[in-house]
């Protein structure tokens, strides 16, 4: 156990492999294996790809930095989706009545709307939508309007970017069928009385 | 030279072990407390100390210092002894080191418990725990080296080469992650600031994981695997190599937890290359210790020390190549804010630390107590119930990311997201927090079996506090190379100089990586609209920081469309620059946070709707798992340290008006009688001083300044759509 390690040969039993003389700790003894090739190669790789990366990314800036991805995603999106919908509504539009059409209206009111105006729409953030009261007018054109555009200095955000003309409507038509339904703990009335 | 005769002390190794036993038991359970919240929200019984964000550095805290570390101290004091033949260096140190580490624990977990925390993950601890955390890490290297120096072997083993590489890393990391500038005795802000802080903190998050969790277990891994198999090690050619390979290679790698993020994109490039560089050291290690086997499989078959042994290794390979994968951008695009995040630290914690820890454990006590195992049937179950619980654990959240993420990036033929509502993508996981709780549940089954198990084997056996040993002492040669010595045997005899090359191969990476943050202005790029928080904002950013809300909502917008379409644009490095620390969270289990107070933004909610929200979150959202936080509403803020707060931000460079602290409670009111008056309008009840009015200053904050300074420009570029 000195400086050379100059022993003998000695083997491990049970696999013929040489041991290292002079390697010993506590009685752990060390093989002189060579390195696994498979490992060797893998770590070659891998240093191989980093290389490249680097060039690829950093150096020759060939691919694109998230930025540049970024902007390549949204311009690939641009040039697939359809027109612009108009979100312009008619003023004299009445609700929708047929039963897909309010399903439709509930199941965006569930996801969307309950967080502020409560499941029943008896409000608690936002108004009471089953009152006979509104804050911005009681035509079903106004609500279609507040879902659309929003009125964010009061906390309601604008759908047009997250729901389309026709679900906009689905879901005013369906607030139009809470009017009158007394659900319990309602919020007080907001706004002007409807006629 | 004639033999010596000295003792190995077992009793300071026992009293680590009986302390890995005891925080073993307490981070899981803690864990599982987490776990089962996804569940039942309200299981923090409406009080401040329980819930998930307080209790989350709690359990991550318990189980990293508290289980693993006092499970490697264990295993340190017992083999470095043994590979030194010599005692401990000193007893006085040994003692230092074991009750000042548990004293940490303590203060760690009352502290987090109280909401004393700096907001960085795994490093949360307040500036005196740290300066206590730095002492006694010194005393554990000065008594370890001292052992070292005084050995009467001439080489030191690969396992000690491990050992001191885990402690000058972590004293470097530590130290570098925890600059802080103290408040009160309990708060203090970190120096570094938005992006630069993302990058010390992870940095050090990751490298916490590389030498806490990973280079000291490889090192008990060459002592107490070839024990056990009583096999020779495999390739000392390969120990030589991993070893060097992982340490210089492992510190570079903390950038992949910020890809896709504000961090310039040479940082992030460096943090893929080096992370996927990492296989193949990695792999040295699970290589090393599988092949040292060969001829001994059939007692795997018998023992459960090595069945232990042979998943902790398997699971090392594993983890140690998911990282990789998940560090490429291809796979972190999609991998990161999910559960995969979690799955995969599990894998690494339960597989690798978990099971090596109980395989020492189960090796080690028995001899210290002269008997056998008390039952090796129940080590055997612990065994098999442990891996169905590790495999229970991961699966369903691997799953649950998956649809998570798929969820998240799903469009619409008219271009709309198809889950808007964040919410819904945690509902759909629900049953698989169910079947990760149970899993969790399974491997704390296990692990109390093998506390029992040990008890026993502990109450049946004899214990031998001094052990006998003996050894010739070492002669004095000379410590030029001698001829025919290969330098690294040369080396492994000058254990002083061993240190200090470790210390420079793992130098080299920090110093590249951070250092031009802070010299080259164009990395950060400046944003003239983004201003400093007003102290009612700044206060409410540090109740967001006591509470932990960064453990479930991130502030950091990802370029992506599904990213920008759901929160607003995304996070540029300029809106951080006042952020101490910066609060990008890795997981979310709630929505991003970081457009919150954009008022034509989707994510906007007034403010009553954020009182209503903290108040009681399941009546806005039935399906909501946020915690309530009644305590908010009722407790007044401390307005105390607002004049202070704020020259210690002057301090860190943060440009208010000089004199600014005298007045800055005046302007505090002011802004909080507003939101008050706000609140009014709406029917609530809330005076100005609440420190639930300063936590809504702060979100109603959330990306304002950037948003009103390119309002034209970004929304034009962004809704193409519509």
């Amino acid at each position: 156990m000195e400086i050379n390690d100059k022993n003998p040969v000695e083997k491990d039993e049970l696999t013929g492999d040489k041991l290292l003389s002079g390697h010993d700790y506590d009685n752990i003894r060390e093989l002189d294996n060579k390195l696994p090739k498979w490992w060797v190669w893998l770590f070659i790789i891998t240093i191989v790809y980093a290389v490249v990366y680097l060039l690829v990314f950093d150096v020759f800036r060939i691919a694109p930095h998230q930025e540049a991805e970024y902007a390549n995603e949204m311009a690939a999106v641009a040039s697939l989706a359809p027109a612009p919908q108009a979100m312009v509504f008619d003023t004299l539009m009445v609700p929708l009545t047929d039963q897909p059409a309010l399903d439709a209206g509930k199941a965006i009111f569930d996801k969307n709307c309950v967080v502020c105006h409560k499941t029943q729409g008896q409000g608690l953030v936002g108004p009471n939508l089953t009152d006979n009261y509104s804050i911005h007018g009681c035509r079903f054109i106004d609500a279609v309007n507040v879902i659309a555009t929003g009125v964010p200095e009061k906390g309601m955000i604008s759908w047009k970017t997250q729901l389309t003309k026709e679900q906009i409507i689905q879901v005013a038509s369906y607030t139009m069928t809470l009017r009158g339904t007394n659900p319990p703990d309602p919020k007080a009335p907001q706004g002007d009385p409807c006629k | 030279m004639e033999n010596q005769n000295f003792y190995y002390d077992n009793k300071t190794v026992k009293f680590f072990a009986y302390a890995t036993l005891f925080w073993g038991v307490i981070g899981m359970v803690v864990g599982l407390l987490l776990a089962l919240q996804f569940i039942w929200p309200q299981l923090t019984f409406g009080i401040p100390y329980t819930t998930f964000g307080r209790i989350r550095p709690i359990h991550t805290n318990a189980v990293i210092f508290a289980f693993v570390g006092n499970g490697m101290f264990t295993g340190i004091y017992y083999s470095l002894q043994r590979l030194c033949k010599a005692r401990m260096f000193s007893d006085i140190l040994s003692k230092i080191h074991f009750w000042g580490w548990q004293l940490i624990i303590v203060a760690a977990a009352l502290t987090f418990a109280f909401g004393f925390t700096t907001g960085k993950e795994y490093a949360e601890l307040e500036w005196p725990i740290d300066i206590l955390v730095a002492v006694i890490w010194i005393v554990f290297g000065w008594n370890m080296i001292g052992t070292i120096i005084k050995r009467r072997t001439r080489h030191i083993y690969v396992a000690i080469w491990f050992y001191l590489a885990t402690f000058v890393t972590v004293a470097v990391l530590h130290v570098a992650n925890s600059i802080e500038i103290p408040v009160t005795f309990f708060k203090s802000y970190i120096v570094y600031a938005g992006v630069q802080d993302a990058l010390v903190q992870w940095w050090y998050g990751h490298n916490a994981v590389a030498f806490f969790l990973t280079t000291p277990f490889l090192g008990l891994m060459y002592y107490y695997l070839p024990k056990a198999a009583n096999r020779p090690i495999y390739s000392y050619r390969l120990s030589i190599v991993h070893f060097w390979a992982l340490i210089f290679l492992y510190i570079w790698a903390g950038p992949h937890h910020l890809i896709y993020s504000a961090l310039p994109n040479w940082a992030q490039s460096l943090g893929v290359v080096f992370s996927v560089m990492l296989i193949a050291p990695s792999w040295g290690g699970m290589v090393n210790g599988l092949l040292t086997l060969r001829g001994a499989w059939d007692k795997v078959r018998e023992d459960p020390v090595l069945k232990f042994m042979v998943v902790a290794v398997t699971a090392y390979g594993m983890s140690t190549f998911e990282g990789p994968m998940m560090s490429t951008k291809t796979v972190n695009a999609i991998s990161h804010f999910t559960d995969w995040t979690v799955g995969h630290a599990h894998i690494g914690a339960l597989g690798w630390n978990g099971f090596m820890t109980f395989a020492v454990l189960y090796w080690l006590i028995p001899r210290i107590f002269r008997t056998n195992l008390y039952s090796k049937k129940m080590a055997n179950t612990h065994f098999w119930i442990g891996t169905l619980g590790i495999i229970f654990y991961a699966v369903p959240l691997y799953w649950g990311a998956i649809t998570q993420f798929l969820m998240w990036k799903e469009f619409t033929a008219e271009g709309f997201l198809k889950y808007p509502n964040f919410l819904e993508t945690v509902t759909q996981l629900r049953p698989m927090y169910a079947a990760r709780a149970i899993g969790g549940g399974l491997y704390i089954v296990g692990v109390v079996m093998g506390v029992y198990n040990l008890i026993l084997t502990i109450r049946q056996g004899d214990f031998l506090a001094e052990e006998a040993a003996s050894a010739p002492a070492l002669e004095p040669v000379s410590g030029k190379r001698a001829a025919g010595e290969g330098a690294h045997r040369w080396l492994e005899r000058r254990p002083v100089q061993f240190t200090i090359f470790a210390l420079l191969a793992i130098l080299i990476g920090g110093i590249i990586e951070i250092v031009p943050l802070y010299l080259i202005k164009t990395n950060i790029p400046t944003i003239a609209s983004v201003k400093p928080y007003t102290p009612l904002e700044l206060q409410g950013r540090d109740i967001y920081v006591r509470e932990g809300c960064y453990t479930c909502h991130s502030q950091e917008v990802r370029p992506f469309r599904s990213e920008t379409e759901r929160y607003g644009q995304y996070s540029k490095a300029g809106e951080y620059v006042y952020d101490h620390p910066f609060q990008w969270g890795s997981k979310r289990n709630g929505p991003d946070l970081s457009r919150e107070g954009v008022v034509n933004g989707k994510q906007y909610k007034p403010n009553s709707w954020h009182y209503n929200h903290m108040l009681n979150p399941q009546k806005l959202n039935a399906q909501s798992i946020m915690p309530v936080y009644k305590w908010l509403i009722a407790d007044d803020l401390d307005m105390s340290t607002t004049a202070k707060k704020i020259r210690v931000m002057q301090m860190l460079g943060v440009p208010y008006p000089a004199g600014f602290d005298k007045t800055a409670n005046d302007v505090l009111l002011q802004q909080a009688s507003l939101i008050s008056a706000d609140l009014k309008t709406q029917g609530i009840d809330c005076a100005p001083n609440k420190e639930i009015i300063a936590v809504i200053a702060y979100l109603q904050r959330l990306g304002v300044d950037i948003h009103s300074a390119g309002l034209s420009a970004a929304s034009a570029s962004e809704n193409p759509v519509k």
